[in-house]
């Protein structure tokens, strides 16, 4: 939760009233969770809420007109012929510092949160659908752009220390 | 996994969309069991784009897992705890 927290908030004392909050709304509406279902996606869900009310309104993150722009640009074929994984295992092994968390909170928040949700809380597509509520089609199509990005960024750091990418 | 031969890959890789799809469903373990053990036992040893692939992919989870994961501070702890006894003896 705290670590969900402070990827999105990308701030110490933000990601601990973030992580409070979700805790205190949890406890007011316990009665809307549904027992038998998972509690971890019901408290994520309810945190991903809380941080889009509360936080991002504050916050300098681009507005929701600005990233529909961002996803029909990142959904159009082009770009998914430039991104070419040129990256190298042996590159990321060399990756000892904060590259890899720098690369992560590079992204635009809604495709940082993709990764945190499934390659750190190791949650299902269908989970995942239902905490960020929209389809499971898009949970697929957003995680596949958002590991692009990604690793277009540790290539550039890859560069930077001196590996030739193919 | 075992070290194939990479001398006897093939360089290209004719069904590379699909395997790309498929890659994504095998890493995140959404794909079946089939998919899987065919997958990786019938092509990625003979495809050097998908076994490459395969393995930058594994790399990048470990690397997150590794570097991105940061636990709550103890005092966080604390305080949530003691505001929720304080809810419930209100």
């Amino acid at each position: 939760m705290y670590n969900f927290a402070y990827r999105l908030t990308l701030d110490q004392d933000d990601s601990k009233d973030l992580v409070q909050d979700t805790y205190m709304k949890a406890y007011r509406f316990i009665d809307s969770f549904q027992q038998g279902t998972n509690a971890k996606a019901w408290l994520f869900r309810i945190l991903k809420n809380s941080f889009i009310n509360d936080y991002r309104k504050k916050s300098k993150e681009p507005s929701k007109v600005d990233y529909q722009e961002v996803e029909s640009y990142y959904n159009s074929d082009e770009v998914d012929r430039q991104i070419t994984p040129d990256l190298r295992v042996e590159a990321l092994k060399d990756m000892i510092g904060d590259e890899i968390s720098n690369a992560l909170n590079s992204l635009d928040v809604d495709f940082r949160t993709v990764i945190i949700l499934c390659d750190l809380e190791g949650f299902k597509y269908d989970e995942m659908a239902k905490i960020l509520d929209i389809p499971i089609g898009t949970v697929r199509s957003r995680l596949h752009r958002a590991r692009n990005l990604l690793k277009e960024k540790l290539s550039e750091y890859a560069k930077q220390m001196g590996y030739k990418t193919a | 996994m075992s070290n194939p031969d990479q001398s006897h890959m093939k360089q290209d890789c004719e069904t590379k969309r699909e395997c790309m799809q498929l890659l994504q469903l095998i890493v995140d373990g959404e794909a079946t069991h089939e998919q899987t053990t065919d997958f990786l036992s019938n092509h990625l040893e003979h495809c050097m784009p998908c076994y490459k692939t395969y393995h930058l992919e594994m790399a990048i989870r470990q690397l997150l897992k590794l570097k991105c994961i940061s636990q709550a501070p103890p005092e966080l702890v604390d305080t949530i705890k003691a505001k929720v006894i304080q809810n419930l003896a209100d």
